[in-house]
């Protein structure tokens, strides 16, 4: 009673919110327009339209388009129903672990009913709730429990697309009612626009307000840092990245998620020069020959001590960053069955991410701090 | 025979010069003798040194496993993967790498080309060799056990891709990876003990070389001349086992390089006598594996192509050749 009651609250608030909005929008703040992502809202009347352009990858061209219409409010006339959501959503599926991070940032894990691939999550509410049967975990791709996710009644599934979508188990869904939002935060370049898409959340769940002021105190915090690092710091270590499979080292482009990320940080990546929307097998010869110069090394996939990686290829351990032991891992916070919290809050939080990451490359610049995500290796 | 020698040597040279990354040949030379920077020493005794003696041994012993099951099984179109040892070697790396996965928790990329991935291949390549085995001792018809290994290989399959199907993305690539082979990740240890396992299997297969030829005349023929065709087999098919186990154990399933590289040989030396085809397939080995790494690499600017890819474009012609009957070598079993 009293959370219908709450709803029914919530909704009339963003109802009135959304006709004011609509009367002064240059009054409301943007909450930050520097940076173009893949997201875009826009306030209607009496709705919201959200835009997802290039929703997976190599999609250039491809939009997707929903209205956010209120519970209590009639589908404005020439919206199909099919594109549209109700808001606030009661129950959601949530794909991916970095949607599960958004919920929780707004306080709205509540209103998650299915997850997917339990083992790789981290939060613990998440995993109580797995363990007491509140939360369902219904698989992934060709292991999804169609049957489970129609059964679940949601008012939405969180998915994201690695490939098109149409071609995808996912797709089989449509006609059953349950509505598949393709979510294209992982594809952000830009950790600012990754976090972003907590403004969806917010709308999604009736919490705008809160989504807007953690999208602004964050973002605010990272540029403020980025800022003083560009002023302060003398020198740009070169940063190695990643780790190789067999005798392929799968090198991410300088303007991908934690390219952006060294650089605000002010390293100088040594694959600078190396741009494109894809990462690119090299070998690991060649990567070793720039290695040689490297400074530090981040992210070594799942080594958990340099004894790890030397055992994994002894050529590695001849690095002189690697004699001099300067090696951290993003697996500070990690669960036993594989759940990273790099992939799941650090999505919310970039400008704790950066601080991480200035605090290796620059530790001068904050001595004394504790990472959070980050470890060094042993 | 003199010459082909020579080729290995000429592109086992060709290899060390030519790598992923640009070296003048005079660096690599000083590299290779102790009189180079740090830098070039490591790229040459680390990298390019350890990948060509591999491709050496991989080459060799791939190829006269597959030589040994086309004479044994009488099939120009057999190789090392038609009894299993293959698809077994992909079970035990499908199993350490898609099931025992808090092993493996990993986001990113993975660093676990170390001695676990390779003894579980071992094991797998092993225990298929031994239900051959059994079978081989029981059934008469040396056709009965070649269906056997096929079926146990199809069963196989299915099984890793059950697996596949239920593993994560991070482990199935990790999977598909190493099945695309892979000559690049192997240390000075690991090579110690490949080369000592090509050296038993060889040894063996070099003394079965008189028996084989008579396998060529037909069992019954064999028999009267004296061989034992139970014992024959059992040995055989462990020299084969060994030599192709261990192979796919170091450096995954090398595709093509058993089934195709025999009849090069043959085609080359005009003979089905195996006291010449035996060393010739073992260097003809040798020299196309080397000569696929060479060609991986061209990409140039830091890129590699997988070696399997490279193995396949050069067997496929060769089997379609063999298939279109062009050089009658099917007439030869």
């Amino acid at each position: 009673m009293t959370r219908s009651l709450l709803l029914t609250v919530t909704a009339a608030l963003i109802l009135t919110s959304c006709r004011h909005a609509g009367q002064h929008q240059a009054a409301r703040p943007a909450p930050d327009t520097a940076i173009a992502g893949r997201l875009t809202i826009e306030r209607e009347k009496y709705y919201f339209k959200v835009t997802v352009s290039q929703p997976w990858q190599n999609s250039s061209g491809i939009e997707q388009v929903w209205y956010l219409v209120p519970r209590d409010s009639i589908i404005p006339a020439g919206i199909s129903e099919d594109h549209t959501i109700r808001i606030p959503v009661r129950k959601m599926i949530c794909m991916s672990t970095t949607h599960i991070a958004m919920m929780r940032a707004l306080g709205a894990d509540s209103l998650i009913a299915g997850i997917s691939g339990s083992s790789l999550i981290y939060d613990s509410i998440v995993r109580e709730g797995l363990r007491k049967g509140t939360i369902r975990d219904v698989g992934y791709e060709g292991s999804l429990n169609k049957e489970l996710v129609v059964s679940l009644e949601p008012d939405l599934m969180m998915a994201y697309g690695v490939a098109d979508p149409s071609t995808g188990n996912t797709s089989r869904l449509s006609g059953t009612g349950v509505k598949v939002f393709y979510n294209a935060d992982y594809l952000e370049e830009h950790p600012l626009s990754r976090c972003e898409w907590i403004r969806l959340f917010g709308l999604l769940t009736g919490r705008e307000e809160k989504a807007d002021s953690i999208f602004r105190s964050v973002s605010g915090a990272y540029r403020e840092l980025a800022a003083r690092v560009r002023e302060d710091a003398t020198s740009r270590p070169k940063v190695l990245l990643g780790a190789p499979w067999e005798d392929v080292w799968y090198v991410s482009p300088s303007d991908s998620y934690i390219g952006r990320l060294i650089e605000d940080a002010g390293g100088h990546y040594i694959y600078s020069d190396m741009t494109g929307p894809n990462s690119v097998p090299y070998s690991v010869e060649s990567v070793f020959r720039r290695a040689a110069e490297a400074d530090l090394w981040i992210n070594p996939g799942a080594a958990e001590s340099l004894s790890e990686i030397a055992a994994g290829d002894p050529r590695l351990a001849s690095l002189p960053l690697f004699r001099e032991g300067k090696v951290w891992n993003n697996r500070r916070r990690v669960t036993e069955t594989g759940g990273n919290d790099y992939w799941e809050s650090a999505v919310v939080r970039p400008d704790m991410l950066l601080r991480d990451l200035v605090s290796i490359i620059h530790p001068e610049l904050m001595p004394g701090y504790d990472q959070f995500y980050y470890r060094m290796l042993e | 025979m003199a010459g082909l020698f020579l080729l290995m040597l000429i592109l086992f040279m060709a290899d060390m010069l030519t790598g992923s990354t640009q070296m003048a040949a005079p660096d690599v030379l000083k590299a290779l003798f102790g009189s180079g920077p740090a830098g070039d020493e490591i790229i040459v005794m680390q990298f390019r040194l350890p990948k060509a003696l591999t491709a050496i041994l991989a080459g060799a012993a791939m190829s006269v496993s597959g030589l040994l099951m086309q004479t044994l099984f009488r099939n120009p179109l057999a190789g090392p993967d038609v009894m299993g040892v293959s698809s077994g070697a992909g079970l035990g790396v499908a199993l350490t790498l898609l099931t025992l996965t808090p092993l493996f928790t990993l986001a990113e990329g993975s660093i676990l080309s170390g001695w676990g991935v390779i003894l579980a291949a071992w094991a797998g390549a092993g225990a298929v060799m031994i239900i051959i085995m059994a079978v081989s001792v029981r059934m008469r018809d040396i056709m009965t056990v070649l269906i056997v290994g096929m079926l146990l290989a199809s069963a196989i399959s299915a099984v890793v891709s059950l697996m596949q199907y239920f593993s994560n993305e991070v482990m199935l690539r990790t999977y598909v990876i190493w099945t695309m082979g892979n000559l690049g990740n192997i240390s000075y240890p690991q090579i110690r003990a490949l080369a000592l396992a090509t050296a038993a299997g060889l040894a063996i297969a070099f003394t079965m070389v008189k028996p084989l030829n008579a396998i060529l005349m037909g069992e019954t023929f064999s028999r009267t001349v004296g061989v034992r065709m139970q014992r024959t087999r059992i040995v055989l098919l462990a020299s084969a086992s060994i030599l192709a186990g261990s192979v796919t154990a170091f450096c995954g399933p090398l595709a093509f390089i058993g089934v195709a590289v025999p009849h090069i040989a043959r085609l080359l030396f005009g003979t089905s006598d195996h006291r010449i085809l035996m060393p010739a397939t073992a260097l003809a080995g040798a020299v196309i594996l080397l000569l696929s790494d060479i060609i991986s690499a061209l990409p140039g600017g830091g890129h590699i192509i997988p070696v399997n890819t490279v193995t396949s474009l050069i067997g496929i012609p060769v089997v379609l050749w063999i298939i279109l009957g062009k050089t009658g070598l099917g007439r030869r079993f």
